[in-house]
């Protein structure tokens, strides 16, 4: 069994071994979010990212209103800040031809290449597998794209909710029987990039043990398609294709967010069992109306559950979100308020299991960045260090990887190759 | 010779539903081989949950249970008493990996931790998935997907003003606990693989995945910033979000729904185009777009869909690929089972007893892995003989013992 050759010299000053994926670099030509997220994800765990960016096309997650000031500025989007974190950013204008010939020189110093432009992109660019694999032959290239690098949508112009509706998730979210609303959120984003690290960290796994390396093209319509489990095996179990149907599962009630006192205050409660049922009831002080028949069984509850709706409505309208939270929890039953951005922020639960931590950036100052979702007791993830600024190691990737001297890197510049 | 990226490396899968088994999915489509340990007589609860194949009601007709699992084999063991639990640590001790989905307060029940599993494998691998984490104050909170999308930030924003926040329309939270775990393991894998290769002890960890921090992290995380600085609001608008450039929502069209999207200038400019470059188009209110989404969206819907519905999803998506507009047809999992695109996609596996099932495939293609056919979902309890007498090695006599006694 061949084994991967040694680990890589950190670029960028002594290398942080306390991350799985310390001695492993990345080039990332990943933007925006769907893009960005991977990079972010391995940075986070220990690897090098050197995130390929250029003025000459600015990430989209750069632009936006500026917070301190009136002028446009690249340095002060939030979502860049968060997704962003931990990498070291190149500005790079790869239209340029000695720019391609430095993207090869550096993919050759690399482990795994990023990247989700639309698809062919890499290709014109001369900067695809096969020109990469010329470059290092155990790389491994993983491409994110909407619909993949094949097949007859794939230069559809899509992104995240486009991508979300033709999935078929958006079918079913909306009130029962009303239009479909859609989720809006960027879900298609967010699946094809946790897929695409999954493949990412699997290649490497193979590739040290084989020694071989490995191209990966990640569809975010398949992405989140996979995790469409319930409507899609409906529709071939059945026939049936899932419409509209508010706040509902098959085998629940009640199920759904409740009004509680002040404004646009809501309460999540879900039972399943008889137990939780039972819970649900004395929490409530056994009120007659609990008692009947009509909710006596899970079947009959389901079965009437629009009343029963209305009647635990009438209950949780009286009080607080938090404080039926916690008689519910008390009673073994599931509830949680339905919350905003600032309330996740301050959440004590979140505050201590570390969710957001304080990042200092420099154009911004102190930030709330978001923490990955698993706890590792040996090998932690961490955020290494704010989200760079645009071309912010340009000195110490040519410079420290490539062995540019600085006279060179200044002629680089001038010529807006580094630009 | 057919690999997989994770040939060799063994999985014990306990618990149900969709988490554990979609991380159990993701590690045994790229080779693993997984056990999954289901309890005896219900088995997973997915098992009862359903779509069930031509609406026949039974355990071994769930077409969720049989999309997530396949490819597994199949134990039954009650590891709520002690001679199930032996077993499982007979078993456990012999693989690389355990992924579960035990509630907290199950796993102290049980008596299922890291400490005891690892002690005869001090290179075992386990992630452990909970609604809240295995620490701070919620950790003996129960959740289902609605609390889980609740305090995750997801129904804040969805559904109209007045009127109860919304949810996923079918249970999707545990799909991305999944990914976490199936990622995190991996790299808990090569970690273990590096210290080898340092000549360091053999080791293996503990890992703690909360679902609720999919959903309030990598998929909202960046919120809580974009709200300190008040840059995006979450308010419930119906079929539109607020503070994006118009257009950014669902319309109706001739034959159903269709998402219409223009990030940027260029696409809103063409579509316009394709529109006719209406009159109304050029009113000096609508110069931004931002503002034009959240203060005319409505006035603006009625110009779009009196347009919009004179086309059909089809004519509309082709209308998309060639002048490069973000358009995607609403479809429902009817149009999307048969879309023709995906129709390599979708994977046949045969059962003896359910015939032929078409199934999501994998969400990439990788260049260099030999697709190997994948096994079906097990029945329940099809494999305790091959695992308990072929690798664990009970007599035929214990087998025996062990199902008439209720442990498997």
């Amino acid at each position: 069994m061949t084994r991967d050759a040694g680990r890589n010299e950190s670029a960028a000053g002594p290398p942080d071994m306390t991350g799985p994926l310390a001695g492993y670099r990345v080039l990332d030509f990943g933007w925006v979010l769907a893009g960005a997220i991977p990079g972010m994800v391995l940075a986070d765990m220990g690897a090098e990212v050197i995130k390929v960016e250029t003025r000459q096309r600015m990430d989209y997650m750069r632009l936006g209103r500026p917070i301190i000031g009136t002028e446009m500025d690249p340095e002060q989007h939030p979502m860049f800040h968060n997704v962003n974190r931990g990498k070291l950013s190149i500005a790079l204008n790869t239209n340029h031809g000695e720019a391609v010939e430095l993207a090869l020189r550096l993919a050759a110093r690399c482990d795994v290449v990023l990247e989700n432009f639309s698809p062919g992109v890499m290709d014109r660019l001369g900067l695809g597998y096969e020109r990469l694999k010329a470059a290092k032959e155990d790389i491994i290239m993983v491409a994110i794209s909407s619909h993949g690098q094949t097949g007859p949508l794939r230069d559809l112009r899509a992104y995240a909710p486009s991508i979300g509706a033709m999935s078929g998730l958006d079918s079913t979210l909306g009130y029962e029987g009303e239009r479909p609303l859609g989720l809006k959120h960027a879900y298609a984003d967010i699946t094809g990039a946790l897929h695409a690290v999954y493949a990412a960290v699997a290649a490497l796994y193979q590739r040290r043990r084989t020694g071989r390396g490995q191209y990966v093209d990640v569809s975010m319509l398949r992405a989140t398609a996979a995790t469409m489990g319930v409507g899609l095996m409906e529709f071939e179990a059945t026939g049936r294709a899932l419409q509209t149907r508010g706040n509902y599962d098959p085998t629940m009630a009640p199920y759904g967010n409740y009004p509680c006192l002040g404004e646009d205050r809501w309460v999540s409660i879900a039972v399943a069992t008889g137990a939780e049922w039972d819970g649900l009831v004395a929490a409530m002080g056994h009120p007659e109306w609990a008692a009947g028949e009509r909710f006596a069984s899970r079947f009959q509850r389901h079965r009437h559950r629009r009343e029963l709706d209305e009647k635990l409505s009438e209950w949780t309208r009286e009080r607080d979100a938090w404080a039926i939270t916690e008689l519910l929890q008390s009673r073994g039953v599931a509830a949680m308020p339905v919350m905003d951005a600032r309330e996740r922020l301050e959440d004590r639960h979140n505050r201590e299991r570390g969710l957001y931590q304080e990042i200092e950036h420099p154009a911004l100052g102190m930030e709330p960045i978001f923490n990955l979702m698993w706890k590792m007791e040996k090998t932690p993830p961490a955020i290494r260090r704010h989200a760079p600024l645009l071309g912010e190691h340009n000195r110490k990737v040519f410079g420290g990887l490539l062995g540019l001297d600085d006279a060179e890197i200044s002629r680089l510049e001038e010529a807006q190759v580094l630009y | 010779m057919p690999y997989g990226l994770l040939q060799g490396i063994t999985v014990v899968e306990l618990g149900g539903f969709i988490s554990a088994p979609y991380c159990g999915k993701l590690l045994a489509d790229m080779g693993a081989a997984v056990t999954k340990v289901e309890p005896p007589v219900t088995g997973d609860s997915s098992r009862g949950y359903g779509p069930f194949l031509n609406d026949d009601p039974h355990r071994e007709r769930s077409g969720l249970f049989l999309y997530l699992n396949a490819g597994k084999r199949g134990l039954t063991l009650d590891l709520a008493t002690p001679t199930g639990m032996g077993v499982l640590l007979d078993l456990v001790a012999r693989s690389d990996v355990v992924v579960h989905n035990l509630h907290p307060e199950e796993m102290d029940r049980v008596g299922l931790c890291y400490q005891d599993l690892s002690r005869e494998n001090p290179g075992l691998v386990m992630a452990s998935i909970t609604p809240f984490g295995l620490t701070g104050p919620y950790r003996g909170y129960k959740a289902y997907d609605i609390n889980l999308a609740a305090a995750g930030g997801i129904c804040q924003g969805l559904g109209e003003a007045g009127r109860p926040p919304l949810t996923f329309g079918t249970p999707q939270v545990g799909y991305f606990a999944g990914m976490a775990a199936a990622s995190s393991i991996v790299m808990a894998l090569l970690a273990r693989e590096t210290a080898a290769s340092n000549g360091s002890p053999v080791e293996g960890q503990h890992i703690d995945i909360a679902e609720v921090e999919t959903m309030s992290g990598v998929y909202n995380g960046p919120e809580a910033l974009m709200a300190v600085y008040d840059w995006r609001h979450t308010r419930r608008t119906g079929h539109h979000a607020l503070d994006f450039p118009y257009p950014n929502c669902i319309l109706p069209c001739k034959d159903g729904y269709i998402f219409v999207g223009s990030p940027e200038t260029r696409q809103w400019r063409t579509l316009l185009e394709r529109m006719g470059n209406p009159d109304w188009a050029a009113d000096p209110r609508f110069r931004n777009r931002t503002v034009m989404n959240n203060e005319y969206a409505g006035e603006i819907d009625g110009y779009m869909e009196a347009w919009l519905m004179e086309h059909t999803k089809a004519e509309l998506l082709e209308m998309a690929m060639e002048h490069r507009i973000p358009l995607g047809p609403v479809r429902g999992f009817d149009e999307v089972r048969r879309d023709p695109g995906l129709s390599g996609w979708f994977v046949e596996i045969s059962r003896g007893d359910t015939g032929p099932v078409g199934f999501p495939g994998m969400p990439y293609a990788l260049a260099d892995a030999s697709s190997c056919e994948s096994a079906p979902a097990p029945m329940l309890g099809q494999h305790n003989e091959d695992v308990l007498v072929g690798e664990l090695g009970f007599t035929h006599e214990q087998l025996v013992a062990l199902y008439q006694t209720g442990i498997i």
